[in-house]
């Protein structure tokens, strides 16, 4: 495979001397905030309440808020529910293939604290340990009423520019790796370069790097491609990779 | 077909040993079988009275008695029937035959007991990881593995004390009524 370098423009250099600036930030945000993808992972039973929250009956999408299909296109992370130590780590991965600015939702007690699985071995207990949560719905299972007011509040936050966990999650990664690497194992890797991510947005601080980073420097191993094997009369041909 | 496990189907066990048979209802039978006449009788059961369909191996831990009780829920769709066979075995060292070549599902509730109650089956096709494939720790569903403890020395706990937990508290917590009451109260 041939490394291909792309220039990436680094926000320092750019001035921000024009005096509606300000003016224009608000205006993004306003518009960021009537338009949200949400992508909502299903992770526990709290999902059952999302259908009647999209559709007719109580109508999301008079906010703004659709269901998106992909995490690259989506805005909202949407945790349904207990997450699971084998579900965190795909959560995780689908987190970090999102465009910033993103934001996650825990809905359901379970991503509070545990909520009813307290002392389940299979269930990661708090959620804002590994991703930078922006708003919690506690309920077992919250009502459709109360998902909409919480969309309503993060929607405020956005505006307001509270909303702002992505930035946390760059600026602490080296935290939220270390309690990651504490569940997986010190070999835990993800595709995502979120350092170089940090320094492309400007927001590499203290906090990014340390020792979890470095650990996980050390046991980083190259990524493969993924083979794809059919099983044809009986022997194992490799058809393709799928990278291509 | 009568709807019914055949009466005759009794004659044929009645010839194992350490076999001991009860009736559940008309559709339902419970055979407590020695464990190493089991492969017999499973073979017995699918050859000669049609029960072809394995439904599930299920797994209980008897800690104080210091063994594991395999059951085998078979299926018979011509007498639309099912047998439950029970066994015993040591728990330690929790090896028993596989019997993947009679009922082929039965490797993966094998590989499902393998996992969670680390009992070893012989001949099996595939005792990998199945479903915990994030876990390294011993097989959770023994019950001398104590999840509390272990999620207590894993997580951290949020601490969640606001004022108006802290009134319900001082009035005896947010049980409101104790169950017993409660249930004394129904006629
Ligand atoms: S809080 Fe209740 S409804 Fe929500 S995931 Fe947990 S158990 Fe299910």
């Amino acid at each position: 495979m041939k490394e291909i370098d792309i220039p990436i423009e680094a926000s320092v250099d750019r001035n921000r001397t024009n005096p509606l600036a300000r003016v224009f930030d608000e205006l993004v945000r306003f518009c960021r905030s009537r338009s949200m993808f949400m992508l909502h992972y299903c992770t526990g039973c709290g999902a059952i309440e999302l259908p009647p929250a999209m559709t007719s009956r109580f109508d999301m999408e008079r906010l703004g808020i659709q269901p998106m299909v992909t995490p690259r296109q989506a805005d909202i992370l949407l945790i349904t529910g207990y997450v699971s130590i084998k579900t965190l780590k795909r959560v995780i991965l689908t987190y970090e293939q999102m465009g910033s600015p993103k934001y996650v939702i825990g809905i359901c007690s379970c991503t509070v604290n545990g909520g009813m699985y307290w002392q389940s071995y299979a269930t990661a207990k708090q959620l804002d340990q590994y991703l930078p949560v922006d708003l919690y719905i506690a309920g077992c299972m919250p009502r459709p009423e109360a998902v909409l007011e919480g969309m309503r509040k993060l929607m405020d936050r956005i505006r307001s520019g509270e909303a702002d966990g992505w930035k946390d999650y760059y600026r602490r990664y080296d935290w939220y790796l270390g309690n990651q690497q504490h569940l997986f194992g010190d070999d835990w890797q993800t595709p995502a370069d979120v350092i170089g991510e940090a320094s492309h947005y400007d927001l590499a601080g203290p906090g990014t790097e340390g020792e979890h980073t470095r650990l996980l420097q050390q046991c980083q191993k190259p990524l493969e491609p993924q083979q794809t094997f059919f099983q044809i009369g009986g022997s194992l041909e490799v058809k393709g990779e799928s990278h291509e | 077909m009568s709807k019914k496990v055949t009466p005759w189907l009794d004659n044929l066990l009645q010839e194992i040993e350490g076999i001991e048979i009860r009736r559940k209802d008309s559709r339902r039978v419970r055979i407590d079988i020695a464990a190493d006449s089991l492969p017999t009788l499973l073979e017995l059961l699918r050859g000669r009275a049609g029960y072809v369909h394995l439904s599930a191996i299920t797994c209980v831990d008897w800690i104080d008695e210091s063994q594991f009780e395999l059951v085998y829920q078979l299926w018979s769709y011509e007498s639309q029937s099912l047998v439950s066979a029970h066994i015993r075995i040591a728990r330690d060292p929790g090896v028993y035959v596989s019997v993947f070549d009679l009922y082929q599902p039965a490797a993966f509730f094998e590989r499902d007991i393998h996992e969670m109650f680390g009992v070893y089956f012989e001949g099996s096709p595939d005792m990998s990881k199945f479903i915990l494939t994030e876990w390294n720790g011993p097989p959770p569903m023994r019950k001398e593995f104590d999840a509390e403890a272990w999620v207590n020395e894993t997580f951290e706990r949020k601490e969640y004390q606001p004022d108006w937990l802290k009134e319900i508290t001082e009035q005896g917590g947010g049980i409101v009524k104790s169950p017993e009451e409660a249930r004394q109260k129904k006629p």
